[in-house]
């Protein structure tokens, strides 16, 4: 092909397919200057000992070998992270599911309670947690309660060994009804007529549920679950408005440690914490990516 | 009650059903209607035992003191700016885009399409920190450039769009362009207007996802001129942790224009957040 072709064919091309590549454009040139550029430098930095003011120091895997090996703090706000993922999603789906199934009962004002439900996930996480954070003062309306039953009063933030439960309770009550109206919906998908002829059958409330209402939402409670852990392992607002990580690390996450980090000024080892955090999460989005493949 | 054996295990079932409902709302209601409740009090007298639930005397100081003491007004200005702005950049930017993925042929489209899809899985923290620093660098840190500009598009916005494209009939688009239209004309005309449903889900995401975020605005602002709505609550928080009845009055007031939003839309509010996870 001589020059002059292929210049022809060049300018051809690009009348039959700037304009697709303008519409995209914006976007895509938004991706590579503020996520994939971004992304490699990360990659760099945590190779480095980087403070932002001085020269980077290469020092190989050593800021990873340090979080993994050697650094009580980052163990500490791993196992939280985790216990939280963990606390979280074994109580809001199932309270999700239980309050969605309430909701498919054919119920007066079901309207009213999904808005109820729903409510606090449309609210900011901080304002959530400054208003819980109230609620488990000392004095708060949560240690008025026990002493109208004559129990003792609670530190829910105060004490090292509750903290962590009290921020996965806030942040359930903040989440779960979201799980609702999406296993709502799933749920009013499901023919009535499978339903009518389980009955015909003489198949009880249980088998009903374990036979048909289970397998249908199989999808939907697998991509809950997924959403609700990548979500969870990012969790930062509530920590950083409830407790700032503490008493003691108790409530330190994985993206609490690496914005403390970040404000100390220790971006290698901040960037390492987020590589190391992005490592956990390809492992639930490959899940979730062969998953959605499956339904397609 | 009157005991019909046949009717009885029925109205005990509803009559559960109905208490736990009742019940679990208003655990959901209570905090909410606490912290308007504490919003309305004299600070001696949030933590009164035993507990005003109405609030005796009710006073507005604390409203007056957020909105004129603290620049409260002025953090609403910035959330409502960057909101809007970020808003309008996702639906021009993400439906222009969704459109050529899905009904435009070019080299490469598919590759492109999959690479922004993985990109979807990196998580914000693993570019947080340089994307800071060339915020600095363009010395956007405290201004608006560095709130919105990042977020004028989403792939996740990209991808929902597409998904809408999709179901519009190639006829259409091709009778348009048989009728002299240019390809942006097509978009704008008969993609976008049938597009409109989907449009509506991305803006609730968007506004909603804008208003309510932190740790961004947390990082790349420092002074209260900037600061949006959920920055300028926390700082109140750490900073005037005594004032309890105050912090309230900025959170009534910071989450107030969401839900009212949401109470007029709650129809879309619901569509759009269930579509991601049974239309996928």
């Amino acid at each position: 092909m001589t020059v002059i072709q292929h210049s022809r064919k060049l300018t051809y091309s690009i009348q039959k397919y700037g304009i697709s590549y303008l519409f995209i454009s914006v976007p895509l040139l938004s991706l590579i200057v503020f996520l994939f550029i971004p992304m490699i430098v990360s990659l760099w930095w945590s190779l480095n000992d980087y403070s932002g003011l001085t020269a980077a120091k290469f020092v190989g895997l050593n800021n990873y070998i340090k979080l993994l090996t050697d650094d009580k703090i980052f163990a500490k706000s791993l196992l939280n992270t985790t216990l939280f993922v963990l606390l979280g999603m074994s109580i809001g789906p199932t309270l999700g599911l239980l309050t969605a199934m309430m909701l498919n009962q054919k119920v007066r004002f079901s309207s009213l309670f999904r808005t109820a439900y729903y409510l606090p996930v449309m609210t900011s996480l901080v304002v959530v947690s400054t208003i819980w954070l109230m609620l488990y003062n000392r004095n708060g309306l949560f240690n008025v309660v026990l002493q109208e039953f004559g129990l003792p009063k609670v530190g829910w933030l105060s004490n090292p060994d509750i903290a962590l439960i009290s921020i996965v309770f806030a942040s359930v009550w903040q989440g779960f009804g979201f799980e609702t109206v999406v296993f709502l919906a799933a749920l009013q998908s499901i023919p009535r007529e499978l339903y009518e002829a389980a009955m015909m059958d003489g198949a009880g409330a249980w088998a009903q549920f374990r036979y048909i209402t289970l397998p249908a939402l199989r999808p939907v409670i697998l991509f809950v679950y997924i959403i609700g852990i990548i979500g969870s392992y990012q969790v930062f607002d509530q920590i950083f408005v409830m407790s700032s990580g503490g008493p003691v690390y108790s409530t330190s996450t994985i993206v609490y440690y690496l914005f403390d980090k970040f404000m100390d000024l220790r971006l290698g080892y901040a960037s390492a914490i987020a590589y190391i955090l992005f490592a956990i999460l390809v492992i639930f989005s490959y899940l979730q990516m062969r998953i959605s493949r499956e339904r397609a | 009650m009157n005991i019909h054996p046949k009717s009885f295990g029925f109205t005990f079932k509803r009559t559960g059903l109905y208490t736990l409902l009742i019940v679990s709302s208003l655990l959901m209601i209570i905090p909410f209607y606490w912290s308007v409740s504490t919003s309305l009090k004299l600070e001696q007298n949030v933590f009164s035992n035993p507990p005003q639930w109405i609030p005796n005397p009710v006073t507005l100081e604390n409203y007056i003191h957020v909105l004129t003491r603290i620049p409260f007004p002025r953090y609403f200005a910035n959330s409502l700016i960057v909101a809007v702005i970020t808003t309008l950049g996702h639906v021009f930017f993400d439906t222009l885009a969704a459109y050529a993925f899905a009904k435009l042929k070019f080299p490469f489209r598919d590759q492109i399409f999959f690479f922004m899809l993985l990109a979807l899985m990196v998580p914000f923290q693993v570019n947080l920190i340089p994307l800071y620093k060339i915020m600095a660098t363009l010395h956007w840190t405290d201004t608006y450039l560095a709130l919105i500009v990042p977020n004028l598009t989403s792939i996740f916005g990209i991808f929902l769009m597409r998904q809408f494209m999709l179901t519009i009939p190639n006829e259409l688009l091709d009778a348009a362009r048989m009728d002299g239209c240019t390809e942006f004309g097509v978009f704008r005309k008969v993609a976008l207007p049938l597009a409109l449903p989907g449009i509506a889900t991305l803006i609730i995401f968007t506004f909603m996802g804008s208003w309510n975020d932190f740790l961004w605005p947390r990082i790349v602002t420092n002074s209260e001129k900037l600061f949006t709505l959920p920055v300028g609550l926390a700082q109140l928080q750490m900073k005037n942790t005594s004032n309890v009845a105050q912090i309230m009055a900025g959170t009534v007031l910071t989450a107030l224009p969401m839900i009212i939003v949401f109470l007029f839309m709650q129809r879309q509010f619901i569509e759009g957040m269930t579509a991601g996870a049974l239309k996928e």
